[in-house]
């Protein structure tokens, strides 16, 4: 039986499958699965590789590096924890995954897809995550 | 035609009123709902032997049988995944009155969805389910409400098309212009401008306030039964040509960000191709279309995944009055959910029942055949509908 350790982030709702990512952002670093067999990157985090149905994956660091690829500006409700009203961006890395996350570090005027981005690391409350800001 | 198309027919339709506070329980809606809808179709409550619904009701298929008196029940399903799933209850039901498990089945939504609780709001689950997971990975980020998803979606989709939000005020003004004729709807009386739209507050940048489903309380019940049954009953059947549900394996409920096609329409085009199949028709014999609008911009691409124009033409096909009543397709002809009320897409079921009946408020006139959606942008579900 496996052991029941203390998770090492503050993400209220993640799974095992997930908790590598948390743990990345509590040291600052955006970390994407992939698989230790056929190394395909995948995000968001699956149990299993949809490729080659391997169980095995390892964490790979990406550069934080990338462009916008859409985005929305929600102002309406209000959302605890964030200043209204707050941007939030698809973001396409580099490294070709998709993560979503806060563009709050960037004018509202210089969002626009395509636009060079990299990543900067915060915490939310207790919460260590990341936003991007204009590269 | 294939399998059950034709076979089996909506026999009833009940509603109760809709409002912003019903003043009494989802129970009791879903019950006087049914109640309704038995009248309309000539039953009794001891005819009914099936429940079916989709989740995020909160009325169970055996409490309501309890509270309504019902006896044996032979089939109760519910199926998952919210809005997007509002014409499963019906494929469902459809299978099991053709499969001959079930006569009578009573598909139903009924919901305090304004006065007790609020979709719109931010969603911050905690069990760690695979879904939950998912969705905590967006909320974390600030990416917390379902018009927020929807937003992040369509603005790449306004990118790849060009579609700007001046055709997100003609959705706009032609669903408001349906539901200022239609005294059940929430705007009765009240048709938009498109300058009253543009000058509407910007709730999650592309979408304004009447881009979006009107929180709403209130009940819809439908009774599906056989076709040759339901033509000794007290109305015009509208018969089921298809009925089907639609997924990809990228499909994620809202949350598509990571594929390929990030906005909505994949996944109604699953449905449409089994409809079409199923029925043996084609856009062009569709008379209307009641496309689900949780957030009204998503009508374009859905209008694209049901091939009423190619992709990325949705913005010139919905001009000059074309989905107005008396245009070439008219939609949401009782003023869809962000005129009439947001029944969770069950009260785009029962327009679509009095469209075929040809006793809609906004009768579309010669009406042969119509669509209905089910919520597009995750696993969905459709329906074509049609006259005997």
């Amino acid at each position: 039986m496996a052991e029941i350790t203390e998770k090492r982030h503050k993400a209220a709702c993640s799974s095992r499958d997930y908790d590598f990512f948390y743990e990345g952002l509590e040291d600052q670093r955006l970390m994407v699965q992939h698989c230790s067999d056929c190394n395909t990157l995948r995000h968001p985090p699956e149990p299993m590789c949809p490729h080659c149905h391997s169980v095995h994956s390892g964490a790979r660091e990406m550069a934080g590096t990338g462009t916008i690829y859409s985005y929305a500006v929600h102002y309406h409700p209000p959302l605890p924890g964030f200043e209204m009203p707050h941007p939030i961006g698809i973001v396409e890395l580099d490294e070709g995954v998709r993560i979503v996350a806060g563009l709050d570090g960037m004018a509202l005027d210089e969002i626009a897809i395509g636009v060079p981005v990299k990543a900067e690391y915060l915490r939310r409350g207790e919460l260590a995550t990341l936003r991007f800001r204009r590269a | 035609m294939t399998g059950f198309s034709n076979k089996v027919a909506i026999a009833g339709i009940g509603t109760t009123e809709f409002s912003k506070n019903s003043g009494r329980s989802e129970m009791q809606l879903a019950a006087e709902a049914t109640l309704a809808a038995l009248e309309d179709a000539g039953l009794t409550v001891t005819d009914i032997d099936g429940f079916s619904t989709y989740t995020m009701d909160n009325n169970s298929e055996c409490e309501l049988a309890r509270t309504l008196g019902a006896g044996d029940l032979t089939f109760f399903s519910r199926t998952h995944f919210g809005g997007h799933g509002a014409c499963a209850p019906i494929f469902q039901a459809a299978l099991a009155v053709h499969a001959g498990v079930a006569n009578t089945v009573v598909c139903y939504r009924a919901m305090n969805e304004r006065s007790e609780y609020r979709f719109g709001q931010p969603i911050d689950f905690q069990m760690p389910t695979a879904e939950n997971a998912l969705i905590s990975l967006h909320t974390n980020m600030g990416a917390a409400t379902a018009g927020a998803w929807m937003a992040l979606c369509m603005r790449r989709y306004m990118h790849e098309t060009g579609a700007t939000t001046d055709d997100f005020a003609t959705l706009a003004v032609a669903s408001r212009l349906h539901a200022s004729t239609n005294p059940k709807a929430f705007f009765y009386g009240k048709p938009l401008s498109r300058e009253e739209y543009m000058a509407s507050r910007i709730v999650a940048d592309p979408f304004r306030l009447f881009d979006y489903c009107q929180e709403s309380d209130g009940a819809v019940a439908v009774i599906v039964t056989s076709t040759e049954r339901a033509r000794s009953l007290r109305q015009k059947p509208a018969l089921i040509r298809g009925a089907a549900q639609g997924a990809t394996p990228k499909t994620a409920s809202l949350t598509n960000f990571y594929r390929d096609e990030i906005y909505p329409r994949q996944e109604v085009a699953v449905v449409a191709r089994q409809l079409y199949a199923q029925a043996g028709l084609s856009p062009k014999d569709m008379q209307a279309a009641i496309i689900y609008d949780h957030f009204l911009p998503s009508v374009m691409p859905s209008l694209e995944a049901y091939g009423f124009c190619a992709n990325g033409e949705a913005k010139d096909f919905i001009k000059d009055g074309n989905i107005e009543l008396g245009g070439g397709l008219p939609i949401n002809t009782h003023g869809g959910q962000v005129g009439e009320a947001y029944i969770h897409g069950m009260n785009g079921v029962a327009e679509a029942v009095r469209q075929v009946r040809g006793t809609a408020v906004n009768q579309v006139a010669g009406l042969e055949n119509i669509v209905v959606t089910g919520g597009s942008g995750g696993p969905t579900s459709g329906l074509i509908l049609g006259v005997d």
